[in-house]
C-alpha cells in the first residue's frame, strides 16, 4: 500500500498517533482483563473442582465400609440439600439413593469420568428452567454407579458477567483511548500546523512573521525559537541585500558619472598627452568600481557563511603577523604603533578572514589618525572567556549615536566622505565577527579627541 | 616564452594575447577545453593560461586531465571567482597560480613570467645570487659584496622571493600572496613600506641599486 494513496485523514499524524495510542491501550487492558478473569471466574471453577474431589474422597472412604455404608452416606447427603446432588445405582442400574433421577452419560467401564450436562428443573411457579451442571461418574468396584454433580448455574452466571464486563470495558477503553489519542496528537499536529502556516506566510513575502512560542520550553518551543532566529537572520540578510542594492546603485552612479565625463573630456582633448592622462585616470576609476564590487561579493559570501575553513587557530599568531605587517607603515606616517603580544589564545577561526577583518580595522586607524598619534593592536582573554582582538587609535573616533550605523554597508560618515574607501571595511569586519559567532564592538578609546578616538573590538568565542 | 591561452571569451583572449605579446612572448589561443587540451599536449609550452569557466570541459577538469597525462607546463588560472576556497580548488586541480578577473595587464605578465621561471629552476637551490648579493638558504644569511646584512625573518623571505624572481617584475599582490599568504589588498601601502625598509638595508650603502620600483606595476630585483 502506498502512502500517497491513503485518504487524507489516514495520512495525518493525528490519526496515526491516535491509532497507535488506542492499540497500545487495548493491548494493555486486554492483558489486565485476562489476568482479572483468570483470578476470578477461573478461580471459582478450580475451587468447585477441588470441593468435588474432596466429596468423592469422603464417599470412597464410606464405600470401603460396604455398599450399605455408601448408600447411607449418600442418603444423608442428599437429605442435607447441600451444594452437590447425588445418584447411586445398584449393579442392575436401579436407583438406590440420591436426589437426581438419571445418569446424564453412560457409566464408564471401571473408571471415573467427568461430565458436563444440562438438566431441567421447575421454578417456584412450575415453569421449566434449563440449568447447567458438572459432575463426576464412577463405577463402583462391587457393581453399581455413583454420580456426584453440582449446579454450575451460579458459577456460569458469574463467568458470563465477568466476560461481559471485560468486553464492555475493552470497548469503552478503545473509544476513550481513541479520543485521548486524538486530543493528545491534535495539540502536536496543531503546533506543527502553526509552524507550517508561519513558513507559508514568510514564503508569501511577510518576513516579519514569527512562529508562536508558548513559553512551555518543550520541543516545539525550541523548534519555534530556532525557526524564529533563522527568520530574523533571513530578514536581516534580505534587508541588507536590498539596501546594498540601493547603495550600490547610489555609490556607483558617482564614479560612473565621473568616468563618463572623463572619457568625454579625453575624446575632446587636443593632444595625445591629455587623452592619455584621461585614460589612466579612467582606469583608476574603473578599478575602484571593480574593487567595490569584489568587496560587496566577498561581504555577501561571508555574511552567507559561504566561505572560510574554520579550525582551532592561535589568534596571537595572526596578530603577530599583522603587527609586523603594519608597524612600518605606521612609523612612516609618524604614528606610534604599540602591540602587546600574547603567547596563545585559541579561537575556532579562519585565519584569512580574521586577518582581513583586522587589516580593515588597522587600515581605518592608519587612515584617520593624524600624524603624531598612536595606533594600538592588542588581544586578551575577557573575564567571560571570550577572546578580544582590538585596534585602538587616537583619531577623531565615532560619535556614540553613529557607531551602530558605521557598521552598515556603504555607510560613510560625513567626516570620512573626503577619504578614499568603499564604506565596506567595518561591514566586512562585522560580518567576519558574526561568521565566527562573535561580534564587532565600536567604542571610545578614551583618548583626548572629541570622541576619544576609536576602539574597534572583535570579540570571538574561545575554542 | 611560449604560452598557450585557453579562453572562450574572444575579446578577453585577444586582450591576453596582446598583453603577453607586447611583453615579448609567443601566444597561442584556444577557444574551448577540448581543443585546448589537445593543443597543450601537442605543443611544447613554457606556461599555460587557463580560464576557469569554459564551455564543455571546464578549466579545472582540463588541467586535471592534462596533469594526469603527464603534462608539466606550469599553469595560471584566470577566474572571476576569487575566494580562498576557489583558489584552493584551482591549486588542487594542478594549477600553479590563480589570478582573479579583472586584473591589471602588468599583473598578468608578472605572474606568467614568474611561472616560466619556476619551471627552469625546478632543482632546489641552497644559494641565491644576484649581482653581488648572496643569500645562503641553509645558514639563513645574506651578504652583499662580502658585507653581512642583518634581516628580520620576514625581510629574509621577502628578499628570497625577489631573488628567486630576479629580473622579473613582482607585483604587490604577488608579494602579499606569496610572502604573507594574504589574499586581500590592504588599503594601507604596507608592502611599499616593507620594500623601502628592505631597500635601505641592501642598497643604502652601495653605489649601484639592486631593488627597483617599476611604476604602476611593482618591483624588480636586478643587477
Amino acid at each position: 500500500m502506498k502512502i500517497g494513496r491513503l485518504p487524507a485523514l489516514v495520512r495525518t499524524t493525528t490519526f496515526r498517533l491516535a491509532l497507535l495510542h488506542a492499540s497500545i491501550f487495548i493491548l494493555f487492558s486486554a492483558s489486565l482483563l485476562a489476568y482479572l478473569y483468570y483470578e476470578t471466574a477461573g478461580h471459582l471453577g478450580r475451587q468447585a473442582q477441588a470441593e468435588l474431589n474432596a466429596e468423592f474422597q469422603e464417599l470412597s472412604a464410606a464405600y470401603r465400609g460396604g455398599f450399605d455404608r455408601l448408600n447411607q452416606a449418600v442418603s444423608e447427603r442428599s437429605g442435607a440439600r447441600g451444594k452437590f446432588f447425588y445418584l447411586l445405582e445398584d449393579g442392575a442400574g436401579q436407583k438406590v439413593a440420591g436426589d437426581f433421577d438419571f445418569l446424564p452419560a453412560a457409566a464408564p467401564e471401571g473408571q471415573v469420568v467427568d461430565v458436563a450436562f444440562d438438566y431441567d428443573v421447575r421454578d417456584a411457579r412450575g415453569n421449566p428452567l434449563r440449568r447447567s451442571a458438572a459432575g463426576r461418574i464412577s463405577r463402583l468396584s462391587g457393581g453399581g454407579v455413583l454420580m456426584v454433580a453440582y449446579d454450575v448455574g451460579q458459577l456460569g452466571e458469574i463467568n458470563r458477567q465477568i466476560t461481559e464486563v471485560v468486553w464492555r470495558s475493552a470497548l469503552v477503553g478503545f473509544v476513550l483511548s481513541l479520543i485521548g489519542g486524538v486530543v493528545i496528537s491534535r495539540s502536536a499536529a496543531q503546533r506543527a500546523e502553526e509552524l507550517a502556516r508561519t513558513a507559508e506566510e514568510v514564503m508569501a513575502g511577510d518576513l516579519t512573521r514569527r512562529a508562536p512560542v508558548r513559553g512551555s520550553g518543550d520541543e516545539f518551543d525550541r523548534l519555534s525559537e530556532q525557526i524564529n532566529a533563522m527568520l530574523i537572520k533571513l530578514e536581516r540578510l534580505v534587508i541588507a541585500s536590498r539596501s546594498a542594492g540601493d547603495s550600490i546603485a547610489h555609490d556607483l552612479r558617482s564614479p560612473l558619472t565621473r568616468l563618463r565625463n572623463r572619457l568625454e573630456a579625453g575624446l575632446r582633448a587636443s593632444g595625445p598627452e591629455t587623452s592619455r592622462a584621461a585614460l589612466e585616470e579612467t582606469i583608476a576609476d574603473v578599478d575602484g568600481v571593480l574593487e567595490m564590487f569584489n568587496t560587496v561579493l566577498r561581504l555577501s559570501r561571508v555574511q552567507a557563511g559561504a566561505t572560510g575553513s574554520f579550525r582551532r587557530t592561535n589568534v596571537a599568531g595572526i596578530t603577530d603577523e599583522l603587527a609586523e605587517l603594519y608597524e612600518p607603515a605606521c612609523e612612516e606616517k609618524h604614528l606610534t604603533f604599540t602591540y602587546a603580544p600574547e603567547a596563545e589564545l585559541y579561537v575556532q577561526a579562519d585565519r584569512g578572514l580574521i586577518a582581513q577583518a583586522l587589516s580593515n580595522l588597522l587600515d581605518n586607524a592608519v587612515k584617520y589618525t593624524p600624524e603624531g598619534g598612536g595606533v594600538r593592536l592588542s588581544l586578551r582573554r575577557l573575564p567571560g572567556g571570550e577572546v578580544e582582538l582590538s585596534v585602538c587609535d587616537t583619531g577623531p573616533g565615532i560619535a556614540p549615536e553613529d557607531r551602530e550605523r558605521a557598521v552598515e554597508r556603504f555607510v560613510r560618515l560625513e567626516e570620512s566622505r573626503s577619504e578614499p574607501g568603499s564604506g565596506l571595511g567595518l561591514s566586512l569586519a562585522s560580518a567576519v565577527a558574526e561568521a565566527h559567532r562573535g561580534r564587532l564592538v565600536l567604542d571610545s578609546a578614551d583618548g583626548p579627541g572629541p570622541h576619544g578616538g576609536l576602539a574597534a573590538r572583535l570579540i570571538l568565542p574561545a575554542a | 616564452m611560449k604560452v598557450i591561452v585557453i579562453e572562450d571569451d574572444a575579446s578577453a583572449a585577444a586582450f591576453v594575447r596582446q598583453v603577453l605579446g607586447d611583453a615579448g612572448h609567443a601566444v597561442d589561443v584556444c577557444g574551448d577545453g577540448e581543443s585546448g587540451l589537445r593543443q597543450a599536449r601537442a605543443g611544447e609550452y613554457d606556461a599555460m593560461v587557463v580560464d576557469r569557466m569554459l564551455p564543455g570541459m571546464d578549466g579545472l577538469q582540463l588541467l586535471k586531465r592534462y596533469r594526469e597525462a603527464g603534462g608539466r607546463a606550469p599553469a595560471l588560472f584566470l577566474s572571476a571567482l576569487g575566494e580562498v576556497d576557489h583558489r584552493v580548488e584551482g591549486l588542487q586541480a594542478g594549477g600553479d597560480d590563480y589570478l582573479v578577473k579583472p586584473y591589471a595587464p602588468s599583473e598578468l605578465v608578472a605572474r606568467v613570467e614568474a611561472l616560466g621561471r619556476r619551471r627552469a629552476g625546478d632543482v632546489p637551490a641552497t644559494r641565491l645570487s644576484v649581482g653581488g648579493l648572496d643569500m645562503d638558504l641553509l645558514a639563513r644569511t645574506v651578504h652583499r659584496d662580502g658585507q653581512k646584512i642583518d634581516l628580520q625573518p620576514r625581510e629574509f623571505r621577502l628578499l628570497e622571493f625577489l631573488m628567486r624572481h630576479a629580473g622579473q617584475v613582482v607585483t604587490r599582490t604577488m608579494l602579499l600572496e606569496k610572502v604573507w599568504d594574504y589574499h586581500f589588498d590592504p588599503q594601507t601601502n604596507v608592502i611599499d613600506v616593507h620594500i623601502s625598509r628592505l631597500r635601505s638595508k641592501i642598497d643604502k650603502d652601495f653605489e649601484r641599486p639592486l631593488l627597483h620600483t617599476v611604476r604602476g606595476a611593482g618591483y624588480r630585483l636586478e643587477a
